[in-house]
């Protein structure tokens, strides 16, 4: 506190606001004027990356397993991506724009780095959009999952490594519309992303001639009891249910589910999210049987996979989720685009990205597509309990 | 029909959690004007005292041990807050002073627990489920619901019938007049102040098995008991077990029978009470004076 | 019931008729801080540009905050709610209409003194807590209404704005918007200011110290309050299109609690009552939260609290308090 103390001091006589300003100047730092507009700039064999991450808020868990997957990437080859050497800078992106927008700002404008990997918050994805695509600067998308993202607002400027939230529903609507003998009813939470993995969903699922037997938007990131919801769908006589949940609400819908007895009888069937990382290992035994889809998971027997995994094991002393792969992925198409690009500019380095081709990762091969969103394989998983942890195997491909 | 009965006691069940986190929030504010914005700080601490001591699962006389720690954990906090409320006596200042002190306690768990989400299991014996009008309802739920019937009647004895009580409502009266008579409200004040904690904390482990433990459930938990408080009246016992009970439906009652309205309906009640009855629907009785 | 009583105690100077001196040197100061913040594009890169830029936009609504819980006496959690309203409305002309600033600011000065007046009367016949869970309950709805209306872009927020113009001219670098902002800022702050010293601001300070002695003095609180409740209204949105101006980009967050809460506490940081201060605390939070959060891991709630309870130990009257004290004991002495 004698830091604080010691600029109030300062702020005592009537220059309180030059005071002030002085403070923001130590703070950040000098910079030259304002007034003119500059990209990022590269200097020959060191690029500097921003990594945007949610440090703080209910988002954190992400964050932190997409800052270890990157980490991994790096140590793996050396601290070096393309043959440059790699400076990361890494920033908290918090819960929601209001912090998550400063945050990317002062990767462009202060640190001037190449290129931002990250982004969980899809928000906060589509309102960094413009101010990408004018700074010049790569945006490598690794989790926000906006379909607009890579749709109607996409970007030279913008690529994801991750998914688009309608896509990962869609995947599963004909595998459901197979199995399931009788209406689905879908649950989600109430807010974009729970919206439009639902609506891939739905849209999938009755081209596939199935059948919705009820629908329910529960209101986001207040709702702790599903019992009435649990109730409506028992009366409604749904033989399954699509559900997309994240974080505290996934881990207490599918407890609830299996408490309220839903679980012995309708199949609970979901995006991958509902059951990945740290949310399952909460949801522990209830969680037995749901069945999701997604572009990866632990199981996944090849030796890329594996490898990767014990990687990560050895590394951060606990089993990689989705989310850390499409970090380290992101890594990997940086470390081939910077190796082909002309330069270390943004511009080369987003010019760069159209041609990596396929990427091997520990999720299969996947590469951009025209709008610049991965194209890739997704997996119907199921969870099962191996030895008294429990995993996401892979029942098979979804296509 | 059977339907809406079990939603009614699932309803009773959020119901008797909030009266028991709400009740400490009440009364302190009652007593000392103080809105103690740590308290779902300290409700929080309770939870993540449950996760470590029943974290993997553990039997009936750990679940008991995790209730005591949490109470005293709770009573703690309360008395090292109720002594610094004590020494800023402006209102804001304290509100300013009680959230500076939940973020620290509810960031250094985060700390010590990480940002993952926690579950926990009810203790082994109550961790299944019965039939209830042919619907599965967990037992464990049933047991909250007793435990909060059985604190309503004893906190109702105690404050209501007893000479503690007694001191207890005076205070929230005329502090200045109990004061005259020779009590020393200041040991009061800071009782009640722990013993309100204390609770909020033993919540936070009955609430385990249901809500779990994460970081930013402090915050959803504090909301709730504000609107528990307000909608119930200041001070008043019997006020924060109506609340609750009321509360309690509408989360559960209510969202079963407008679900496109579910999250504008904790507020639409709480505004419909407060222009109603300004002072909430049973303020203590000292309370409708100014 | 005692909760007419939660407020904040009366800044007995504030409140005094200002000796000739003594307001020639704050006009002084004002001028001088004007002029400091003015310079500040010429010296300052773009990025601590842009975070002052936001700090201003900030400001006019903890100045919002102020006028309401400093000098009415009314603490809000509802503020956030005709920021966001402001914030969505500019964002909504610069995307369909026109980006001229000037445009943007007056069309979300109406729609937030239009969203303040249909809210208002609710609201303004609490008094203390019951005014604060009321105000929560409005921020909240709105920010729910936010969060599912498709027309707004739901959850999504709402992008697409393309950089604000003045006087035909596009503002694309940050130090031009920082000046277009802090215009905009100081006449806020002028009005704000000649509301709080007029006859109505020695009522709404009546009406905080003691209302019914007011209501018996002949004064009507219900309509005074009802008039800054909405004049607080306007000003949280012009605050609000200041910061989409900034950012380009509007979003539920932008609203939610935690922005109103940190409003409040800039307010009770600042030290309520006075005007400079709240906008010194809106600035210390807005550094705190936006620039040490990576610093320390994530955890840089852990920093904001502790800085919250040294404030109430070390400064009980805020940051403004530090620079009265000297005067207080000249006066006594």
């Amino acid at each position: 506190m004698g830091v604080l103390s010691a600029v109030l001091r300062s702020l005592r006589r009537t220059t309180t606001i030059s005071g002030l300003a002085v403070g923001a100047l130590a703070l950040s730092g000098c910079a030259g004027s304002s007034l003119d507009q500059s990209g990022s700039q590269g200097s020959g064999d060191e690029v500097k990356l921003g990594l945007l991450v949610p440090l703080s808020g209910v988002y954190a868990p992400l964050g932190e397993d997409m800052r270890d997957g990157f980490q991994l990437y790096l140590d793996q080859h050396g601290g070096r991506l393309g043959g440059k050497t790699v400076r990361v800078v890494t920033v908290d992106e918090g819960e929601t724009p209001q912090t998550g927008v400063p945050a990317a700002q002062k990767l462009v404008t202060q640190d001037r780095v190449t290129a931002v990997v990250g982004v969980v918050n899809s928000a906060t994805a589509l309102g960094l959009r413009d101010f990408f695509h004018e700074s010049k600067v790569p945006l490598l998308v690794a989790n926000a999952g906006a379909d607009a993202i890579t749709g109607e607002r996409s970007s030279p400027y913008v690529w994801r490594t991750s998914f688009a939230n309608g896509k990962v529903g869609a995947a599963l609507g004909p595998a459901v519309a197979e199995e399931v003998d009788g209406g689905v009813y879908l649950i989600t939470a109430d807010y974009a992303a729970g919206r439009e993995m639902v609506g891939g969903f739905r849209k999938a699922f009755e081209a596939a001639g199935g059948k919705i037997a009820g629908e329910k938007y529960t209101p986001f990131g207040k709702t702790q009891d599903y019992q009435p919801y649990l109730s409506a769908i028992r009366n409604s006589g749904a033989k399954a249910v699509f559900s997309f949940y994240a974080g505290a609400e996934a881990v207490n819908f599918v407890k609830q589910y299996k408490q309220f007895g839903l679980a012995d009888r309708i199949p609970l069937y979901g995006t991958g999210f509902l059951t990945e990382g740290g949310v399952l290992n909460a949801q522990g035994a209830s969680a037995v049987g749901v069945k999701t889809s997604l572009h990866y998971s632990t199981e996944l027997d090849t030796p890329i996979n594996k490898a990767f995994v014990e990687a990560y094991r050895t590394k951060h002393g606990k089993a990689p989720t989705v989310y850390s792969v499409q970090a380290y992925d992101a890594a990997a198409a940086l470390d081939k685009a910077i190796a082909k690009a002309d330069g270390t500019g943004g511009e080369d380095i987003a010019e760069a990205l159209g041609g990596i081709g396929t990427i091997d990762s520990p999720r299969g091969p996947w590469s951009f597509d025209a709008d610049h969103d991965a194209r890739q394989k997704y997996y119907l998983r199921e969870v099962r309990s191996d030895g008294g942890s429990f995993v996401n195997a892979v029942l098979g491909e979804l296509d | 029909m059977d339907t809406y009965l079990v939603t009614v006691l699932n309803g009773l069940a959020m119901g008797s959690l909030l009266f028991a986190i709400a009740l400490g929030l009440s009364l302190v504010f009652g007593m000392m004007d103080v809105l103690n914005l740590a308290h779902g700080a300290i409700y929080l601490v309770g939870a993540y005292v449950a996760v470590a001591l029943t974290g993997d699962g553990a039997g009936p006389a750990m679940f008991v041990a995790a209730v005591l720690a949490a109470a005293a954990a709770g009573a703690v906090l309360g008395g090292a807050l109720a002594g610094m409320t004590r020494a800023t006596p402006h209102h804001l200042d304290q509100a300013l002073l009680t959230l500076g002190v939940a973020l620290v306690v509810a960031e250094s768990l985060t700390v010590v627990f990480g940002s993952d989400v926690h579950s926990l299991a009810a203790p082994a014996p109550l961790d299944g489920g019965v039939q209830i009008l042919g619907q599965t309802y967990p037992v464990y739920r049933l047991l909250v619901i007793a435990f909060g019937a059985i604190l309503a009647l004893v906190v109702y004895r105690l404050v209501e019938r007893s000479r503690l009580g007694a001191v207890i409502r005076a205070t929230v009266a005329d502090r200045a007049m109990v004061s005259a008579l020779g009590i020393d409200t200041g040991r009061v004040l800071v009782g009640v102040f722990a013993a309100g904690a204390a609770l909020a904390a033993v919540g936070g482990v009955l609430a385990g098995p249901i809500l779990g433990a994460q970081p930013g459930l402090d915050e959803k938990v504090l909301l709730l008991a504000l609107v528990v408080v307000v909608v119930g009246g200041l001070g008043s016992v019997r006020g924060a077990l109506l609340g609750a009970v009321l509360i309690g439906q509408v989360q559960a009652l209510g969202v079963a029978l407008l679900p496109e309205y579910a999250s504008f309906l904790l507020f639409a009640a709480m505004a419909a009470v407060l222009l109603m009855r300004p002072a909430g629907l049973l303020p203590a009785p000292t309370a409708v004076r100014a | 019931m005692k909760a007419v009583e939660t407020t904040a105690p009366a800044p007995a100077v504030a409140a005094r008729p200002r000796r000739p001196a003594r307001r020639g040197r704050a006009v002084a100061a004002a001028v001088t801080a004007a002029a400091l913040l003015a310079a500040v594009p010429l010296v300052l890169g773009a990025y601590p540009v842009s975070m002052m830029t936001r700090m201003l936009a900030f400001a006019v609504l903890v100045l919002s905050v102020d006028l309401l819980t400093g000098i009415t006496g009314m603490p809000t959690l509802g503020q956030a709610a005709y920021f966001g309203v402001g914030a969505y409305t500019a964002a909504l002309v610069g995307v369909h209409l026109t980006s001229d600033g000037a445009v943007q600011v007056a069309a979300a000065l109406l729609a937030g003194l239009a969203a303040a007046a249909v809210t208002g009367w609710i609201a303004v016949r609490a008094h203390g807590i019951v005014f604060l869970m009321l105000t929560l309950a409005i921020g909240e709805s709105v920010h729910q209404l936010a969060d599912t209306w498709s027309l707004v872009g739901g959850g999504n927020g709402l992008a697409g704005m393309p950089p604000v113009s003045v006087l035909g001219t596009a503002l694309p670098a940050a130090g031009f918007v920082y000046w277009w902002v802090l215009a905009v800022a100081a006449a806020a702050f002028a009005v704000v200011a000649l509301v709080a010293r007029s006859p109505y601001g020695r009522t709404l300070r009546g009406i905080r110290d003691n209302e019914a002695r007011m209501r018996a003095l002949g004064y009507r609180p219900g309509p005074a309050k009802f008039g800054v409740f909405c004049l607080a209204g306007a000003v949280a949105a012009v605050g609000g299109a200041l910061w989409a101006a900034q950012v380009r980009f509007v979003s539920p967050g932008d609203l939610g609690f935690e922005v109103a809460a940190l409003a409040l506490l800039s307010v009770v940081i600042g030290g309520s009552g006075t005007l400079w201060g709240p906008c010194l605390g809106a600035a210390l939070v807005l550094l705190v939260r936006d620039n040490l959060s990576a610093h320390v891991g994530g955890h840089g709630a852990l920093v904001l609290g502790a800085v919250f309870v040294a404030v109430v130990f070390t400064m009980p009257r805020g940051l403004a308090g530090l620079a009265r004290r000297p005067r207080r004991t000249e006066a006594r002495s």
